[in-house]
């Protein structure tokens, strides 16, 4: 056995690989293979997505302040309504989660590289050009429902490439994990998050290309005979974001959650497997390729799935609850945003539950609204927050600062909370449609209609302060330095240098016993230390 | 604090011996199972197109309306030469692989630009198929589905093309040998796919409607 006198210093003997903004020109971002320079930009890209989506939801929430239509025509108000998910889900949560991935999956698993490094750059040009141009198609009147014939072809393919970007750039990463794990990496032994990549993207995987069929679809018989078959055939791409599949987006927040509440609480999970076996029910109960059209929405199949996505959701608020309870609790901005995350997805698993039931008839009401800001808004965007707090070391060797991240955990839980809420009350008390163009003005309709406006507002707040501190730090205005492991993480990216070098490690990498490499490396010290129980007592900066 | 993970430079002569990491994965290994995946893809995305397309018939035939319309004439002689020819070539896509495990360079050659020919001859079959079928896209919602499944179709077969050219260049290169072969093989598991999803579509669309 070849011995190794000491553990690498991570990034100690190589020279520091150049920041982000200290590249020689911008043309080498253009032709960048780097998997960490490509989940850099996808996160970079998405962040100014989510600004776009939460300000539109601003300005839906401004409309319904007043009876009827000040801001919009009912084409735009329409459109509107219909980009602000679009954007939410295919320019914000899908892209953001897979540059995370592609940036952390690597290194979560110890390899070098991404399996396909320019497969995943092909895949984030790809996702650019068509989240440009999908907000361009809607600027020219396109749209499901646009009055542009060509503006509303455009929208359909850029809509296509979204889907085929999504596709390409799964593949790389879910064949990092399965192909490239460190040797002694078991399947069961995936840290957390790699894990729900694994299963979310693999329900992802066998999703996204069905959306692409049902936009093929669409845009040749719209091409060929200017027709998309009315309003109601909006319910064929929209599935992609309603029960069941709204759930399966948010799986990769769930597992953001699982990886950063056990290590800032100073503990672990009683069992890995079980965290792993809710995010795969999670991302199972999320696979709803299969519930597109409205004569489906009333199968016993439907219900049963709706009912049974709060099962996992509920699961997991346990296993993490546990975890916490028996560690040491220290109020840190990624764990705040990470519990609040969760409490998102219950609650959006269970607005999902209850729009199951057929008796209730809230289908086409704000409580889908409601459900679908739960979800998004609330777990997605959270769970994106406390992942760029939580990995900021590794993403861009900083430690983000901790009175912005409570800043972003309060708009972003508390508006997205408000929002929620709000819309989810409509739909019970007013019967407010989903898409209605004249609002309620009876009861308590203005009241939930003004609270739904604030929230939206604290949202695009959050939305823009998040977004103005990650662009501070790609300036290199914004942070302090970050030590190589600031929490004291239990998987492998804490065992290289912040940010990592070229080729991600520096020296050989420890044998993988367990889900919790590191720790086991502090469990062999022969000094007689309990070393494991340091690491977990934890000694933070 | 005793080292762990952390790079302070206090203790760490102690940390015990690390076993080195071995060898990564071969690179083919990665190459088979992104094709795999892709091929994944592909059949839920030709699975969605001919879900698609049933449901439109089923709507049409719910509304006594013909399915296919009845002046339809299905050019059947051509399209069943058109497939055809994709599955000869799916034979020699295999042969290349075949040729390339017993080391036989120069029967690969040939099984590559075998197979690139013949692909080529199906892109030519379908299209004029399309030509004889004679119905214009968007005309009905038959001509809608059947498009979108036909020209999917066709994308994905140029797309095995564009990977058999790159493993042709690559093999003309001397790359491959009988134990680097994985690209190949890679190359025609993403062809046989484009296959049996031709198969697929000329027993559905084709068959089932009228055909020989």
């Amino acid at each position: 056995m070849t011995v190794t006198e000491a553990r690498p210093a991570a990034g100690a003997a190589d020279p520091q690989p150049a920041a982000p903004g200290t590249r020689a020109g911008g043309a080498s971002w253009l032709s960048t293979s780097d998997h960490k320079d490509i989940g850099r930009l996808y996160l970079l890209t998405a962040l100014v997505f989510l600004v776009v989506s939460a300000v539109g939801f601003v300005a839906l929430g401004v409309e319904r302040l007043g009876d009827g239509l000040q801001v919009f025509d009912a084409e735009a108000f329409t459109q509107v309504s219909a980009l602000v998910r679009e954007a939410a889900v295919l320019l914000f949560v899908v892209p953001f989660f897979l540059g995370l991935a592609t940036y952390l999956v690597p290194l979560q698993v110890g390899a070098p590289d991404i399996a396909f490094a320019r497969g995943s750059a092909t895949a984030y040009w790809a996702y650019l050009f068509g989240g440009v141009t999908l907000l361009a198609a809607y600027a020219a009147r396109g749209g499901f429902e646009g009055s542009s014939n060509i503006a509303t072809d455009l929208y359909l393919l850029s809509m296509i490439v979204l889907t085929l970007a999504t596709v390409v750039a799964l593949v790389s990463v879910l064949t990092t994990v399965l192909t490239l794990r460190v040797p002694g990496m078991t399947m069961l032994r995936t840290p957390l998050f790699s894990w729900s990549v694994l299963v979310g993207g693999g329900v992802m995987l066998l999703t996204a290309p069905v959306l692409t069929a049902r936009l093929i679809e669409l845009f040749i018989a719209h091409h060929f005979s200017g027709e998309l078959g009315g309003p109601g055939n909006y319910r064929l791409i929209s599935w992609f974001w309603s029960v069941p599949t709204a759930t399966l987006l948010v799986v990769p927040a769930a597992g953001v959650a699982a990886e950063v509440v056990p290590v800032l609480t100073r503990s672990r999970l009683r069992h890995h497997h079980a965290g792993m076996v809710v995010l795969g029910a999670l991302a199972l109960f999320g696979f709803g390729a299969w519930a597109q059209v409205e004569d489906r929405l009333d199968d016993l199949l439907y219900v049963a799935v709706g009912l049974a996505a709060v099962l996992p959701a509920l699961a997991l608020l346990g296993v993490l609850g546990d975890a916490a309870r028996r560690g040491r609790v220290v109020r840190q901005a990624p764990l705040l945003m990470a519990l609040g995350a969760v409490v998102h997805l219950v609650l959006g698993a269970l607005a999902g539950a209850v729009l199951a039931i057929p008796a209730l008839d809230l289908r086409g009401t704000a409580w889908e609204a409601g459900q679908f800001e739960a979800l998004i808004f609330g777990a997605g965007v959270l769970g994106a927050y406390a992942a760029l707090w939580y990995w900021a070391p590794k993403l861009w060797g900083v430690q983000l600062g901790g009175g912005s991240g409570t800043a972003a955990f309060f708009f972003g839980f508390w508006g997205a909370a408000l929002l929620a809420v709000s819309d989810l009350a409509s739909g019970l008390l007013s019967d407010q449609a989903l898409l209605a163009t004249a609002f309620r003005g009876e009861s308590l309709g203005p009241v939930l209609n003004g609270a739904a406006a604030v929230g939206a507002a604290m949202v695009a707040l959050g939305a823009v302060l998040v977004t103005g501190v990650i662009m501070a730090r790609s300036a290199r205005l914004e942070g302090r330095r970050a030590d190589d492991d600031p929490w004291g993480g239990n998987t492998l990216e804490w065992a290289t240098a912040s940010p990592p070098p070229p080729g991600n490690f520096a020296g050989p990498l420890p044998l993988v016993r367990s889900p919790y490499p590191l720790v086991d490396v502090g469990a062999d010290d022969d000094l007689g230390h309990d070393a494991a129980a340091t690491h977990l007592a934890g000694s933070r900066p | 604090m005793t080292a762990t993970h952390a790079p302070a430079p206090v203790e760490l002569d102690v940390i015990p011996a690390l076993p080195p990491a071995p060898e990564p994965p071969r690179r083919g290994r990665v190459v088979l199972v992104g094709t795999l995946l892709m091929i994944t893809a592909g059949v839920m995305l030709f699975g969605g197109l001919l879900a698609g397309y049933f449901s439109a018939r089923d709507v049409a035939r719910a509304a006594g309306e013909a399915w296919p319309a009845e002046e339809t004439v299905l050019p059947n002689v051509p399209l069943f030469m058109a497939y055809l020819t994709l599955l000869m070539s799916s034979v020699t896509a295999q042969w290349s692989v075949s040729a390339i495990a017993s080391g036989d360079r120069r029967s690969m050659y040939v099984a590559i630009g075998l197979t690139l020919v013949l692909g080529l001859a199906f892109v030519n079959a379908l299209s004029f198929s399309w030509g004889a079928l004679g119905l214009a896209a968007g005309a009905n919602s038959y001509a809608s589905t059947v498009y979108a499944v036909t020209v999917t179709h066709l994308l994905v077969v140029i797309a095995a093309h564009v990977g058999f050219v790159v493993v042709g260049f690559r093999a003309l290169g001397g790359q491959f040998s009988p134990r680097n072969r994985d690209l190949v093989a890679a190359a025609a598991a993403f062809w046989h796919f484009t296959t049996l999803i031709g198969l697929v579509i000329w027993y559905c669309l084709w068959f089932l409607e009228g055909g020989p």
